[in-house]
């Protein structure tokens, strides 16, 4: 289904990573994918690029993919992974600036109803203004 | 470059982190969330596996695949943040560096590479503070002085232990970052000195 | 129901409005509100809802806004929409607040 936009959650926290993709998926379905990662490769906290790029390619449709990610490393390790893909696909992938849980499923339900990804990013981001 | 002197450059800074993985460690709790030193001995153990592989590449392409193996395997923001600094250094590092002049220079796009990586210019208590000085030191340099190098990541190191984090996650700290060492400018300081000590033949 | 959008008098699209009380204790939670917000995505037109006599009109379509309503439970959600599927979108969502939210 690479009609909507795909979303990935990005936390130092396995647990948080996978509870908000639960959450996601409970409160706005299966429509939409939706890729999770969290903790680095020893399962401590962390955030780790190759599974970030993993998980964005395993999602990654024609509408392209948002990102949420929790704290400074999420963030780091997110954009490493994004210049680590295509050139063509770059483009297609934003890191939204919003807080993880709540944006995600912002995110989602605007995915959901077909936006595109700016609209998917500007309902994310728009949670806290 | 000879691979046994890529080898030895691996030994070397892996030798030093694990010695002071646990320093790293305390300085990163106090203001951290206290994974560097963990995070950075798991990116050099995964660069001293793959010593063999590195070692038999040009230079650039060894530092390009060093700061691979550590984006890869870090798992914390330092794993991007050194990755970019190797990998950065690499592609402008000359296929047979013979000179102060192409050392500095891709030394100095690496540390430019940080600075677009962690998005600060420096003054905000990160390993910028001892690699901004070290590049400068590097470009002004006629020959290389290995003291001077030295002394110039001590002293940058010394420099973040009054200054307030601005910078990643002691910059929730505030004021309170104040008074620390910032764990990424030792490490930072423990490389250059680890680099050092293998171009002294230590 | 004689809420209709202020710009309606010249509008040739076909208006439509309802009403309908929230049941859950809890009100408009998160969950409901995306569910809301996804059905009226779901329709071609445009679809505000209010909170109340009172209440200011939001889009029906923006999950933050639907969500900031906190309308509570017993309170009154009106909903009116324009456009091309304006009827069957204030059916539908009337419709999906008289049963509870659950699925049909």
């Amino acid at each position: 289904m690479s009609d909507f936009v795909g979303i990935v959650i990005v936390s130092h926290s396995p647990n948080v990573a996978k509870g908000t993709a639960d959450m996601v998926r409970e409160m706005v379905g299966d429509e939409v994918k939706v890729a999770y990662c969290g903790g680095n490769a020893d399962g401590g906290l962390g955030t780790d690029v190759a599974a970030i790029h993993g998980a964005i390619d395993s999602v990654f449709g024609a509408q392209g993919v948002a990102v949420l990610v929790d704290l400074g490393g999420a963030e780091t390790n997110s954009e490493m992974a994004i210049e680590m893909m295509d050139e063509e696909r770059q483009k297609a992938i934003v890191i939204c600036n919003a807080p993880i849980v709540e944006g995600a499923v912002m995110a989602a339900t605007e995915a959901a109803g077909g936006g595109s990804l700016d609209e998917v990013r500007a309902t994310a981001e728009e949670f806290l203004s | 470059m000879e691979p046994e002197t890529i080898k030895a450059l691996i030994r070397r800074t892996h030798e030093v982190i694990l010695a002071h993985a646990e320093e790293l460690t305390d300085l990163d709790q106090a203001i951290g969330d206290g994974d560097h030193g963990i995070n950075m001995k798991r990116g050099f153990d995964a660069i001293a596996a793959a010593a063999d592989a590195i070692a038999e590449l040009p230079c650039g392409k060894a530092l390009e695949k060093a700061g691979m193996t550590l984006v890869m395997s870090v798992g914390g923001a330092s794993g991007p943040l050194y990755g970019s600094l190797l990998m950065a250094m690499g592609k402008a590092m000359p296929e047979a560096p013979d000179s102060v002049g192409d050392i500095a220079k891709a030394f100095q796009a690496g540390v430019e590479a940080v600075m677009k990586r962690g998005k600060s210019e420096g003054g905000e208590k990160t390993m910028l503070e001892v690699l901004l000085p070290v590049a400068t030191s590097l470009k002004d340099a006629g020959a290389l002085d290995i003291g001077v190098l030295r002394k110039t990541a001590d002293a940058g190191l010394a420099s973040t232990k009054d200054m307030k984090a601005t910078k990643g996650r002691a910059s929730f700290l505030g004021e309170r970052s104040i008074g620390h060492l910032d764990p990424g400018a030792r490490s930072s300081a423990l490389l250059i000195h680890a680099v050092c000590d293998v171009i002294e033949g230590k | 129901m004689s809420e209709l959008p202020a710009e309606s008098s010249d509008a040739k699209e076909a208006l439509a409005s309802g009403a309908a009380t929230i049941q859950d204790p809890t009100g408009l939670h998160a969950r409901p509100a995306v569910k809301l917000t996804k059905l009226a995505k779901a329709h071609d037109a445009t679809i505000e809802i209010r909170a109340g006599e009172e209440g200011k009109w939001v889009n029906a379509k923006s999950p933050n806004a639907v969500m900031k309503l906190k309308a509570g439970s017993g309170e009154i959600l009106f909903v009116r929409a324009q456009g091309a599927q304006a009827d069957e979108a204030v059916k539908a969502l009337v419709a999906l607040i008289e049963r509870d939210f659950e699925a049909e």
